[in-house]
């Protein structure tokens, strides 16, 4: 039967088996990207053969691609590095032409032929997002000075490889004036979709997508039917339709919905890049895996260490301190997950042999893996070798500081209950952020000026690394979602005060035990406060409406004492 | 670049544009994607595109499966097995003897009866999100019966997934399936655990493994030659749901789910032929039968059960809609070939067709109540309301609460510590035994009847009390003629000074009183006046001593009377 013959494909393989090497390198602490790329290599002609990259396969490769640049573009809010700007524009430039010469000169010497090293040399970027993102973020330190430092390299380097890879997307390449029309052309065509992805981002996205955000389902299929109109567009001008993605998501990076979304889009990268990487090992074979095993392993150790150097004089240069710029470029040692995406676009257009691809891929693995124990290390690392590092250490290097949450209050859904409580939060804490994902609640605080807004939907991870929720000092939740409040407790700090609300007693139990300092039971204190006014008026006389409640609050002990005194 | 990616782009960007209007007309967003479909079909190739539809289905039911709250299941059916049962037992045949009208064949008849009767979770409990939450009487008892509707569109799936219907072939079916989910919920208790210890806290990988587990049982229910969309479902009752551990991965599947739902409900659109003649009589059949004559089947049915006429009305109005179920029924039965081309095109026209009006319903629905079965069922109520109430004599200056929820409830205890009589208006027949029990006089019945007043002998009350947060009730109780004072109920501040002039002489409005008396306690925390564990141990000795006395329970005080 048709329908049930659509499952199993040699996509759901490739699924599959990344599934056990993913756990398999998870218990050796490698990223999943290594999984995925041996997944490619496994089930490939290098070893079992068994799958090869068309249908589905290679759909869903492009469109990982696609939705891998567009999730960059949207994480691409240039509020995010405007304080360290300029020193990480002078890094990141720098960095990619050092570090592109070094690699020509590697390859060259290694002996490749020019369009090879050319092309070796373009696409040896250093610095792989998912890794340092992924591994700092576990550590904590994403938002330190060194992972600033190299998350704003990153993206700025991001807008040199869009070019490469408009660059490699046009079909004809063979001498110097044509690569300069083609890039000319590229670049024009470039900067009017660009122009028109920043005029919507400022003109005309803001008010769409301020009427659809409070519809998830809406918001949902806008933000991608948005990447979709610019891959429709680029690829109807044949250019580079990852460019087209990148460019989309820019606009929408801009908007304050821009977390949520990238929250929403991120599981459909995930899942499709996973197909992405492994396709790249379903395209070598064993011999071009093996060709140049001995230049790879040669490049990898040169690089590493040429590019750790150049990154550790630029960040130097930039007057960081010598921790700083040590461990913003220990991170950076490994070739960047775009090295197989220059080098797989290369093979297609045929500049390359997929057994440049495969000696880019082995250098991939090779510092990929290295790199993963290095990032975990790098404290460690620093502190055996600063006595050596001291001499760079001079009295005018000091670091930026930050600003960011600290020691601050999260309120989690602005309702009733919660509103009547920020002005006392305002006056005890320097900074009151709430998270809310209604865009009209958000627009009223915002209009207040007096607390910091994160729009988005809690579940959220991103949203809540926005609020910077394991740092806060008070979190007020008002979500009676004993599930959710049961995760905000697992990832505030133990010293935090914690408020959470329930509807029932056995909720209630639950969060207490969970490590909530107060639960709030919003129905429990109203019949409390109607309760106590009945009993004065069958008591005293009088109506609900004359009984002074100038007195405060009824206290706790009279709460219960409708039950206590009931003859049951 | 494929010419996939270009199908993609004329899928999503046609159903962006449709949501943009569905958006602007509050409007559920399946049927738009369906008239994408239409809109676009052209220029969507069916073969590749089919393939991803079919993830879409996997998906769609595999995240229902994720949903399923087994251990509390028996408790959501029990509101409406009957309702249930009664629609099925009627409606199936009425809808199987209209298929044969139309000259279909048994098993063509059998599509058209399971369209006509099952109804819509995704739009229906869409709709009702809000009264869900609140747990209001139709909100609960629509949701109960369109997640039996569901199970009994797996079932049927099941079934239908036969390639010949003998009993033994039949029953291999059922068979399998039963062990698949056995399977699953052996998975779900022994192994999922490894899953999410050895992703150590990678959601990623968790998820990627979550999407492997669906593959597995895909894979299975290919093997043992049953459909897809049992081993979706079983897939889903295999993931345990913990926020706090696996929230980011339930969250990546939501994600999925709807990327590739997109492309399902675009690509039924797109398969849907220029319509004949026939289509539209089949489809106006189909209509009639899921707008009109399924909600006439529900509101005799609950009606019959105790719930009145506005409860049966409200919870009607949300089934009237045909469920996405019998579309993925009717595009498997498409895709091996069982179905007519007239009638799978009828079926998903009408289906579109409802689902839009199933939300327009929805909008009037209380004007529907006022102007059509209130009216036309309105005296039935006098008797049932005798049937079910108990008052004994006649009470005089007591106290009226309306709503039996828990600050009804404390109420009623602080009457009765008083010394005073009460009387209690309820409107949900569930709560019978509970106020058997806990209540000295109580009236079943929906407060905006006059006899339910006359019942309570409201004319020579002390106080009225109004729990719940609805306006028509607390406009009634405002209406109302008599000397005893007035307290109703109100969310918001701004409201409640308008309830005041119109002469209630106290607003209980929650969310200022909990406010009010939150700020004092976090003012304390923060100064250390209290210290936590005090604040903790006291709350705790005190929900103790309310649940002892039945004071907390599921059931909050919003619901309507």
């Amino acid at each position: 039967m048709v329908l049930q013959e659509a499952f199993v494909t040699d996509f759901a393989l490739i699924i599959v088996t990344a599934t056990v090497i993913g756990y398999l390198a998870k218990q050796t602490g490698q990223p999943t990207i290594i999984a995925y790329i041996l997944t490619g290599l496994i089930l490939g002609p290098v070893f079992l053969d068994v799958v090869t990259e068309e249908g589905l396969v290679e759909l869903m490769a492009e469109l990982g691609l696609g939705f891998l640049l567009f999730l960059l573009g949207i994480k691409m809010r240039f509020s995010d590095i405007k304080d360290i700007l300029r020193p990480i524009v002078n890094i990141a430039v720098l960095q990619t032409v050092l570090q592109t010469a070094l690699a020509f000169g590697v390859a060259w010497v290694l002996g490749f032929d020019l369009t090879e090293t050319i092309v070796i040399a373009l696409a040896t970027v250093f610095g792989a997002t998912p890794i340092i993102v992924k591994i700092l973020t576990d550590k904590d330190e994403i938002t330190s000075l060194p992972g600033k430092i190299d998350v704003g390299v990153l993206i700025v380097q991001d807008i040199y490889l869009v070019i490469v890879l408009a660059l490699f997307s046009a079909d004809e390449l063979t001498n110097a004036t044509e690569v300069g029309v083609t890039l000319a052309t590229i670049l024009v065509m470039m900067s009017f979709i660009g122009l028109f992805s920043l005029l919507s981002s400022r003109y005309f996205l803001p008010t769409l997508f301020r009427r659809i955000a409070d519809n998830k389902d809406v918001f949902f299929v806008i933000g991608i039917a948005w990447a979709f109109l610019f891959i429709a567009v680029t690829e109807h001008l044949e250019l580079s339709v990852e460019v087209g993605a990148f460019l989309a998501g820019i606009s929408l990076a801009q908007l304050p919905y821009s977390k949520e979304l990238e929250e929403r889009i991120s599981p459909i990268t995930d899942f499709f890049i996973l197909v992405f990487f492994a396709s790249i090992g379903l395209q070598i074979a064993a011999d071009d895996l093996t060709a140049y095993w001995v230049e790879a392993i040669v490049a990898s150790a040169v690089l590493m260490v040429g590019n750790f150097w150049i990154m550790f004089y630029l960040i130097d240069r930039e007057g960081f301190t010598v921790e700083t710029s040590f461990l913003g470029s220990i991170n950076m040692i490994q070739v960047s997950e775009f090295s197989l995406v220059v080098g797989a676009l290369a093979v297609t257009q045929g500049y390359i042999g997929t057994e440049v691809l495969g000696y880019l891929s082995l250098m991939a693995l090779l510092t990929m893996s290295l790199s993963t124990y290095v990032i975990n290390y790098n404290h460690a690392i620093y502190a055996r070798v600063e006595p050596f590092f001291r001499r760079w250490q001079s009295d005018e290097q000091t670091d930026v500081e930050l600003r960011e949450f600290d020691g601050h209050a999260v309120v989690v859904g602005f309702d009733g209950v919660t509103e009547g409580l920020l002005p006392l939060l305002a006056d005890r804490f320097d900074d009151v952020v709430v998270i809310d994902r209604n865009v009209e609640h958000v627009e009223e605080l915002e209009g207040l000026e007096r607390y910091e807004t994160v729009y988005g939907d809690f579940r959220h991870g991103e949203i809540r690394k926005a609020a910077n929720l394991s740092d806060a000092a008070f979190v007020l939740s008002s979500t009676v979602q004993a599930e959710i409040n049961e995760r905000l407790l697992t990832e505030v700090d133990d010293d935090a005060t914690v408020v959470v609300e329930a509807e029932t007693a056995a909720v209630a139990r639950r969060l207490y035990d969970a490590g909530a300092d107060y639960v709030v039971m919003s129905t429990q204190l109203t019949a409390d406060h109607v309760a106590e006014r009945l009993r004065t008026v069958l008591r005293d006389g009088g109506t609900f409406g004359d009984i002074d409640t100038s007195r405060g609050p009824v206290r706790d002990g009279d709460a219960a004492a409708d039950g206590g005194e009931r003859d049951v | 670049m494929s010419e996939m990616i270009a199908a993609l782009s004329v899928i999503f960007i046609s159903a962006g544009v449709l949501l943009l209007v569905a958006n602007h007309l509050s409007l559920p967003t399946i049927p738009f994607y369906i008239i994408a479909g239409f809109v676009a079909g052209a220029f969507v190739p069916q073969e590749g595109v089919l393939d991803l539809a079919q993830w879409g289905i996997a998906f769609l039911v595999f995240v229902f499966g994720v949903g399923v709250d087994l251990p509390k299941l028996s408790t959501v059916f029990r509101d409406s097995e009957f309702t249930a049962s009664a629609q099925l037992i009627v409606l199936a045949p009425l809808g199987y003897g209209v298929g044969v009208l139309f000259g279909f064949d048994p098993l063509n008849a059998l599509y058209f009866a399971i369209a006509a009767t099952l109804s819509s979770t995704l739009v229906g409990t869409g709709l009702l999100e809000v009264e869900i939450r609140n747990n209001l009487v139709h909100g609960r008892l629509a949701k109960s019966i369109h997640l039996l509707d569901d199970f009994v569109a797996i079932a049927l799936v099941l079934v239908l997934s036969a390639s010949a219907f003998t009993a033994d072939a039949v029953a291999a079916k059922i068979g399998y399936g039963v062990l698949v989910v056995l399977l699953a919920l052996i998975i779900q208790r022994h192994f999922f655990e490894y899953l999410t210890r050895y992703a150590e806290g990678s959601q990623e990988l968790l998820m990627i493994g979550a999407i492997s587990l669906l593959i597995g049982f895909l894979t299975l229910s290919e093997l043992v030659g049953i459909s897809p969309v049992i081993g979706a479902f079983a897939a889903g009752l295999a993931i345990r749901r913990d926020y706090t551990r696996n929230l980011g991965m339930l969250n990546g599947i939501g994600s999925i789910k709807d990327f590739f739902v997109v492309i399902f409900f675009v690509t039924l659109g797109a398969l849907v032929s220029v319509p004949s003649p026939r289509v539209f009589a089949v489809a106006a059949a189909l209509v009639v039968l899921t707008a009109v004559c399924k909600p006439l089947i529900t509101i005799a049915a609950l009606l019959y059960e105790g719930y009145d006429v506005r409860t049966a009305t409200l919870t009607s109005v949300s089934l009237d809609q045909i469920s996405e179920f019998a579309l993925i029924i009717a595009i498997q039965a498409l895709l091996i070939g069982r179905i007519a081309p007239d009638l799978f095109d009828a079926l998903i026209l009408a289906a579109a067709f409802t689902m839009v009006t199933s939300s327009l319903t929805r909008r009037y629905d209380e004007a529907v109540f006022e102007r059509v079965t209130g009216p036309l069922l309105g005296d039935r109520q006098t008797r049932k309301i005798d049937e079910q109430s108990s008052v004994g004599g006649a009470p005089t200056d007591h106290v009226v609460i309306v709503g039996y929820g828990r600050v009804g409830r404390r109420l009623a205890a602080t009457c009765e510590s008083a010394g005073v009589d009460y009387v209690v208006i309820e409107n949900d027949p569930a709560m019978i035994a509970q106020l058997r029990e806990g209540a000295d006089r109580f009236v079943v019945g929906d407060a905006m009847y006059e006899y339910v007043w006359t019942k309570a002998n409201v004319g020579e009350a002390r106080i009225v009390v109004s729990t719940v947060d609805q306006r028509r009730v607390t406009d009634r109780v405002l209406d109302l003629d008599v000397a005893a004072e007035i307290v109703v109920r109100s969310a918001d501040s701004d409201e409640a000074a308008e309830l005041r002039a119109a002469g209630a002489s106290f607003v209980i409005v929650p969310d200022v009183l909990a406010s009010e008396r939150l700020e004092a306690i976090v003012a304390d925390l923060l100064d250390g006046s209290v210290e936590a564990d005090a604040l903790k141990t006291r709350h705790l000795t005190e929900l103790d001593r309310l649940e002892e006395h039945g004071l907390d329970s599921q059931t909050p005080d919003e619901r309507p009377i």
